[in-house]
């Protein structure tokens, strides 16, 4: 009934002796929009080429809609990319641009340029289908290559850090743009991206990838505020790490024993940085003690960087007013207290 | 003073380099047998002589027939190359294109006489063909400098993306790569035709009785000295000149828009 | 199994053509002629064999070697000449003229290179001739008749003529890759122009300056339009050997082996030069 548009079954990649991607199991559902998140280097591009069939895979096997597509070049899929660079041909207007794909599938003149016109419509871009894509702004080539790669009316589209050129207040309105489109096409998307603002702001579920392989797949609110492994706590948000061995509630932690509601046993927490309260005086229940380094304005509050006696840094993140009555400066001593209750007890 | 002084060197340099081209156009219109100062009087006495001898146009004939195999020959091998040097990473790669390059290091004297005593072998010394040949030798590597300098204006990944919407490789060959390269190889096509209408060497060395016009000119300044020589050179520096100059203008029109 | 190692024929089709005509034309063709220095001719027809006749009576004989060091001789002379003139319009052209102006110039460098030298060398000879123009307008200050046609002079006016415009592009765009900070730097330390000049920018450009001077020296050791028409083809260089041999004694073999020493005396040469040019670089 429910069977995946997308299956990846024990896929490795390797280039030479470099693995890119290592035991890869990944479904992927009909129009769900899935991001693909790590560092660089981390195999989502990688998965994503595969996808397209621009990388074969090393072993494993790849299905779309049940078929295995292993060896299927990509000009027989129909998997459009929207690229990093964009890639729009320099040589052609924008309307033989977003006809290109109808054009290649032999759709006669007419009714190409029929559906080409409507997408640039669709797209805000009526009045400029003459134009060379060097006239558009880059919002405006964007949307282009959006039109371009959907013309085709494809099941699945499939976006290469599509945003990453873009200034910062055009990354937020294309963001709304791709959902909005999303929803209403009812195709799937798969967005490969290192930016966890783009992931966690549109994604129905969110990939985490690091080395090659998945860390954890989820929700973004439960990868948010329940990161399975060191590596997700890490690369996503801004997480405290602390790490033991549990003995009836307690933790032996390099910063003194703290309550960990955790069975017996090693263990490490993740308290995020919003969960931090920051004190003068030692406050009652699970605190620890750092010295203050420097403060950090984020669109969310302000983000308080600490160091403990042992080296490790702590972040805690506060309101202005909290912060006009801490009036820290650096060195000082603090103590960084937060709800055991609330801390994190990672499993992977 | 001191920019006067750099200036005046510059063009004393320049002088030099550019005094023989701008005296045989002067001495193509002047009447005197052996020019001197004071120059005689203007006339197109030569052009007249010169272009009136059957074996000239004779010359003007094969040349036209060698540029253009030429130039067509080499700029689609020097293409190929340029995209294989692009797309491709494999063994041997360095050795591929020192093939490619090395041609023009040789001295010309020597290739004219391998390649006369090869094409004696195979039975194609003496015709237009084996100059044909050496002339696509001499002339690829500038088509496959010019392309490549093209394909490394062009994103990767617009390949990939014709691909991605439905292209083959050959549909994408035919609707991205070769409309991306076009100016270049339009510019390949002129500088190859031009390298081929002005070499002597190698043609001499093979050409036998099929002369093309520089080799004509070598063939009429080992007898007498005669002004048609000039006339002749300059409609031969007039066409490579304009050839050129296409060239340029197509490499550089197409920069200004990217 | 692996997509990408599959045979492409797509790729072949690009990649085939320089290995087929480059290889049956120009490989093939001077590997021909390296057998072909240890064949015989009799009655005028070269017959296949392997014997150390021409190799012997060419290197055994003087007038080879006086060929030989006259060539090598003037293809020095003319890559010390040619980069002496060149450097000082080269460096006007790298720090004096703006970026469009230094382009124009550069381009106007490249027209000789398509204009026939043959011609060139033909309007040399009327120019230098001894009733020519130079020596009208010399007798105008009383001065001369000289004679600079037929002679060392007449062949490095050719020489100079067919090299010097690379040579100043190779100087000019080795000098204008200079970062203009470094140069600033050393006077902003003290260093006077000459200092700045012999410590900072010559060693900063010295790539661009070997290179150029190597091939001036490539080009002149294998031209023969300078030496013959306006050298007079006396003393012979080895590109006029080779012709001599070839077009009017038939000894097409006896030519193989002048030219297979040329060969070997260029890679040698541009070897050593381009390892100085590199050395101290990374």
């Amino acid at each position: 009934m429910n069977e995946p548009l997308v299956q990846f079954r024990a896929v490795h990649k390797r280039f030479g002796t470099y693995v890119a991607v290592k035991s890869l199991d990944l479904d992927i559902q009909r129009g769900e929009f899935l991001a693909l998140m790590g560092p660089s280097g981390c195999g989502k591009t990688t998965t994503l080429r595969m996808l397209a069939g621009l990388e074969a895979p090393t072993s494993g096997s790849i299905t779309i809609g049940g078929k295995v597509m292993n060896e299927v070049p990509p000009h027989r899929r129909d998997t459009p990319l929207v690229w990093q660079s964009l890639a729009l041909f320099p040589f052609l207007s924008v309307v033989e641009n977003v006809e290109f794909g109808l054009r290649m599938r032999g759709v006669d003149a007419r009714e190409r340029r029929e559906r080409a016109m409507m997408w640039l419509g669709r797209m805000d871009l009526k009045g400029f289908e003459s134009r060379r894509i060097d006239q558009l702004s880059g919002g405006q080539r964007q949307r282009v290559a959006l039109a371009r790669s959907l013309v085709t009316e494809p099941e699945m589209l499939l976006l290469d850090e599509p945003l990453s050129a873009l200034d910062a207040h055009l990354v937020i309105r294309m963001q709304g743009v791709l959902t909005r489109l999303q929803k209403e096409l009812g195709i799937t998307f798969v967005y490969v991206t290192h930016s966890q603002s783009e992931a966690f702001a549109m994604a129905d579920r969110v990939v985490i990838m690091g080395h090659g392989a998945i860390e954890q797949i989820g929700r973004p609110r439960e990868i948010f505020r329940g990161p399975k492994t060191r590596f997700v706590a890490e690369f996503v948000g801004r997480n405290n790490i602390l790490g033991g061995t549990v003995k009836a509630g307690l933790m032996d932690s390099a910063q003194g024993p703290v309550s960990v509601p955790a069975p017996d046993g090693p263990a490490e927490i993740v308290v995020a940085a919003d969960r931090v309260t920051v004190s003068r005086n030692r406050p009652a229940g699970t605190a620890i003690q750092a010295s203050f380094l420097s403060e950090e304005f984020a669109g969310t509050g302000i983000i308080c960087y600490f160091e403990t006696a042992e080296g490790a840094e702590w972040k805690a993140q506060v309101s202005e007013s909290q912060l006009a009555e801490l009036q820290p400066e650096s060195g000082q001593s603090f103590w960084l207290s937060w709800d055991p209750a609330r801390a994190h007890v990672m499993t992977g | 003073m001191k920019t006067f002084i750099g200036w005046a060197y510059l063009a004393a340099l320049f002088a030099f380099i550019f005094a023989p081209i701008a005296a045989s156009v002067v001495f193509s219109f002047n009447s005197d047998r052996f020019p001197t100062l004071p120059l005689g009087h203007f006339t197109t006495d030569w052009y007249a002589r010169a272009f009136s001898r059957p074996e000239v146009w004779q010359a003007i004939g094969n040349s036209l027939i060698v540029a253009a195999a030429t130039s067509a020959i080499a700029s689609f091998i020097g293409f190929a190359t340029a995209y294989t040097d692009f797309r491709y990473g494999f063994r041997f790669k360095p050795a591929y294109l020192a093939l490619a390059l090395l041609p023009p290091t040789l001295p010309l004297v020597i290739l004219g006489l391998a390649m006369l005593a090869w094409l004696s072998q195979v039975g194609l010394s003496g015709t237009l063909t084996g100059i044909i040949i050496a002339h696509v030798v001499l002339a690829t590597p500038f088509a496959m400098a010019i392309c490549r300098l093209r394909l490394s204006q062009m994103d990767p990944s617009l390949e990939s993306a014709a691909w991605n919407l439905g292209a083959g490789p050959w549909t994408a060959m035919r609707h991205v790569i070769l409309p991306f390269c076009a100016p270049a190889i339009v510019s390949a096509l002129c500088l190859t035709a031009a390298v081929s209408f002005d070499e002597f060497i190698v043609a001499w060395f093979v050409s036998g009785l099929n002369r093309t016009v520089p080799v004509l000119i070598l063939e009429i300044l080992q007898g007498n000295v005669d002004p048609q020589i000039n006339a002749i050179g300059t409609v031969v520096f007039l066409t490579s000149m304009s050839l050129v100059i296409a060239a340029q203008f197509l490499i550089f029109r197409k920069r200004r828009h990217e | 199994m692996n997509a990408s190692r599959k045979f492409d024929p797509y790729a072949y089709v690009w990649r085939l053509p320089l290995l087929l005509w480059q290889g049956a034309f120009f490989v093939i063709p001077l590997i021909f002629m390296a057998a072909m220095s240890f064949w015989l001719v009799k009655n005028y027809r070269m017959e296949p064999t392997f014997v150390f006749d021409n190799w012997e009576r060419m290197l055994g004989r003087g007038a080879f070697w006086d060929a030989y060091w006259i060539t090598l001789w003037r293809a020095v002379l003319a890559g010390v000449i040619a980069s002496a003139i060149a450097f000082p319009a080269s460096l006007f052209l790298a720090f004096r003229l703006t970026n469009s102006g230094r382009r124009f110039a550069l381009l106007c460098l490249i027209v000789p290179f398509f204009t026939s030298f043959l011609v060139r060398a033909y309007a040399w000879q009327v120019i230098l001739a001894e009733s020519g123009p130079v020596n009208a307008a010399l007798g105008g200050l009383g001065l001369g008749p000289f004679t600079m046609l037929n002679s060392g002079f007449g062949a490095m006016v050719g020489y100079l003529t067919l090299v010097l415009p690379l040579v100043v592009i190779f100087q000019t765009w080795s000098l204008a890759a200079i970062d203009k900070s470094l140069i600033e730097a050393a006077g902003n330390l003290g260093a006077s122009a000459w200092a700045t000049l012999v410590r900072v920018i010559i060693p900063a450009a010295k790539t661009g300056l070997v290179l150029g001077a190597l091939f001036a020296f490539i080009m002149t050791f294998g031209d023969f339009v300078s030496p013959f028409y306006l050298g007079g083809s006396k003393p012979p260089t080895l590109t006029i050997l080779i012709i001599d041999t070839t077009k009017s004694g038939q000894q097409w073999p006896r030519a193989a082996v002048v030219a297979i020493v040329m060969i070997l005396t260029l890679f040698a040469v541009a070897t050593a030069a381009v390892k100085a040019a590199y050395r101290g670089r990374g």
